[in-house]
């Protein structure tokens, strides 16, 4: 058992639960991996806070994944508004060097945001850049979609485009593809820009 | 209508599928061909989903007024030959029990799935809690045995519907399958087998034969041991036009007080009986284990990865699992208790149901630890934690 533990935590509406299941899609179908998905249930649909969480099970020769939900610390937090920054603790997050990232949208947490220099973390104006260059917040979860298939390798880029296939109506394929290249373009300069810190 | 059976079976391969979904695609695998329903929180998906699914199956799923409308509707349907169920939470349950105690009687075969939420009355709408586990097992007035399932995950919530379904056409008694509000909405890969090899698990309804004219006897005419008739198909040839919903005889038909005791033996036996083939169990890492966790649903998942890590720091822990939590397998577990250190019985409710299920067979020296959890999962700590502080 190797769990790949995700949370992802914003505000009912932001497509956080599409996401997740973006993910869970690609990692179980696409890439036969054991993953279970959690989701908020309830009033949330509608607003206020939402949440949901993957674990992914990198290790293929195992049956069933254990504990359905995400365990602390986290692979990946991703953190999309102001309220959910509150969990935010350098504790959540795995310090190893291969994982344990924190990813937040710069554009709808408009607060200081100090926990988050304690940890590796890529901030991004996510929705603000869906709507400047794609015209439509919706985008951004593509954008993140793209993100997430570079920082966590779980799944090839193959899957990935196979899964926003499934996902996203006909007619936008075109520009949630883009949104998505874009997504990806933003983590690799964030894994070089890393990898030159360390060095 | 077309019969529309082509598309009863998925196509084979993985689906990413939520828990109340799978459930409802189990049962269109076993040729469920009725829904009678009431929404409720959370099992809602489930009714969404066969309104969708069972007029492509030539099928019907019906929504009714209100819950008691629903189960009679489900009673129905089922009398008439076809395969049944309804779905609901806690609320609704309460109010089918008038039904399904009737349905006891008549030896109506039906699935009953409980999505359950935390209670008591309206409760918490959106939380699980199994809460009950309780109510299944008494559900409604009289003396009836019951089956009940606790599947952990959404692969489980398609294969065990599939096995409710069978039971159900075997046994005929009520048939629940316990999930809630956390598992309904799980997303999982469930592995959808060929039509082949769902077909080859599939106990169908079929019309009874006439064997001499008992057709429904309780006895066998050779050896005179006790049988379970397959189920009526009111307007066949040999099934009585009117089924009496009082004690009857192996006929169908009213019988006379006297014999209450032996309809009583028929009712109850058939399931004590046959406890060893109902009962469903399943052992982790049991052998040498001295302290043993006893649970059912999802707590169970929890406590493997508890389980992992307390042998890591070498405490000998082992899980007894209850496939199906009624009838309570009380001769597996008095076997399986013998010699324990310790019982720890995780559940997610604050009394602890099948805890006392598990005190009645067990010898009084050895201590049996709850470990309750209401309207949240169990994190494995919660467990590990308990068994931390018994190894001491």
């Amino acid at each position: 058992m190797n769990r790949y533990e995700i949370r992802i935590v914003g505000y009912g509406g932001q497509g956080i639960i599409t996401l997740s299941k973006m993910i869970a899609y690609a990692s179980g179908i696409c890439e036969e991996l054991l993953v279970t998905q959690t989701e908020a249930y309830g009033a949330q649909a509608r607003g206020g806070r939402s949440w949901a969480e993957v674990v992914v099970d990198l290790d293929r020769e195992s049956k069933q994944i254990d504990y359905p939900k995400a365990l602390k610390p986290y692979d990946l937090l991703v953190i999309l508004s102001d309220a959910a920054t509150k969990e935010v603790k350098k504790e959540v997050i795995k310090k190893e060097e291969n994982t344990g990232l924190l990813i937040w949208d710069s554009s709808t947490i408009l607060g200081k945001f100090r926990a988050a220099s304690k940890m590796k973390n890529l901030g991004l104006p996510i929705q603000k850049m869906a709507l400047e260059k794609f015209g439509n917040i919706v985008y951004g979860n593509a954008i993140l979609f793209g993100i997430f298939t570079v920082v966590t390798k779980i799944f090839s880029e193959e899957s990935a485009i196979e899964t926003l296939k499934q996902f996203v109506p006909g007619s936008t394929l075109e520009k949630n593809m883009e949104a998505f290249k874009f997504g990806k373009q933003k983590a690799e300069e964030f894994l070089t820009q890393l990898k030159e810190g360390m060095s | 209508m077309s019969n529309g059976n082509g598309k009863r079976f998925l196509k084979p391969g993985k689906y990413l599928m939520m828990g109340n979904v799978a459930m409802a695609e189990g049962a269109l695998s076993s040729g469920l061909k009725f829904f009678g329903g009431y929404p409720i929180t959370p099992s809602t998906e489930v009714i969404e989903h066969l309104a969708k699914r069972l007029p492509e199956v030539g099928g019907c799923c019906m929504q009714m007024e209100d819950e008691l409308a629903s189960i009679n509707a489900v009673m129905g349907a089922s009398l008439v030959g076809a395969k049944a169920m309804t779905a609901t939470s806690g609320p609704g349950l309460s109010l089918m029990t008038e039904t399904i105690s009737m349905a006891a009687n008549i030896e109506i075969p039906f699935v009953f799935c409980d999505v359950q939420r935390c209670g008591p009355g309206t409760g918490f709408v959106t939380v699980p809690h199994h809460n009950d586990v309780g109510l299944t097992r008494f559900a409604g007035n009289g003396e009836f045995e019951v089956i009940a399932f606790a599947p952990m995950s959404c692969q489980e919530l398609f294969d065990l519907t599939i096995t409710a379904f069978n039971y159900a056409e075997t046994y005929r008694c009520p048939i629940f399958i316990l999930s809630d509000a956390y598992l309904g909405h799980i997303h999982e890969v469930v592995n959808i087998p060929p039509k082949e090899e769902i077909l080859k698990r599939v106990i169908d309804r079929t019309i009874p034969e006439d064997t001499k004219g008992a057709k429904f006897t309780y006895e066998d005419i050779n050896t005179h041991k006790l049988m379970i008739p397959k189920p009526y198909i009111v307007g066949t040839e040999f099934c009585p036009p009117l089924i009496i919903h009082l004690p009857h005889n192996q006929d169908g038909v009213l019988m006379p007080e006297e014999n209450s005791l032996r309809f009583m033996k028929i009712m109850i036996d058939k399931i004590r009986d046959n406890i060893d083939k109902i009962s469903l169990t399943e052992e982790y890492k049991l052998d040498d284990a001295e302290i043993i966790i006893i649970s059912y649903g999802l707590p169970v998942r929890a406590s493997y990865r508890a389980v992992d890590l307390a042998r890591k720091k070498g405490i000998k822990v082992g899980i007894f699992r209850l496939i199906t939590v009624w009838p309570f397998p009380k001769e597996k577990v008095k076997k399986v208790v013998v010699g324990a250190k310790a019982i720890i019985v995780p559940e997610m409710n604050y009394t602890g149901v099948i805890a006392e299920q598990v005190e009645r067979v067990t010898d009084l020296n050895i201590p049996i630890i709850k470990v309750p959890k209401v309207a949240t999962l169990h994190h494995p700590d919660d467990i590990l934690k308990a068994i931390e502080e018994v190894a001491k």
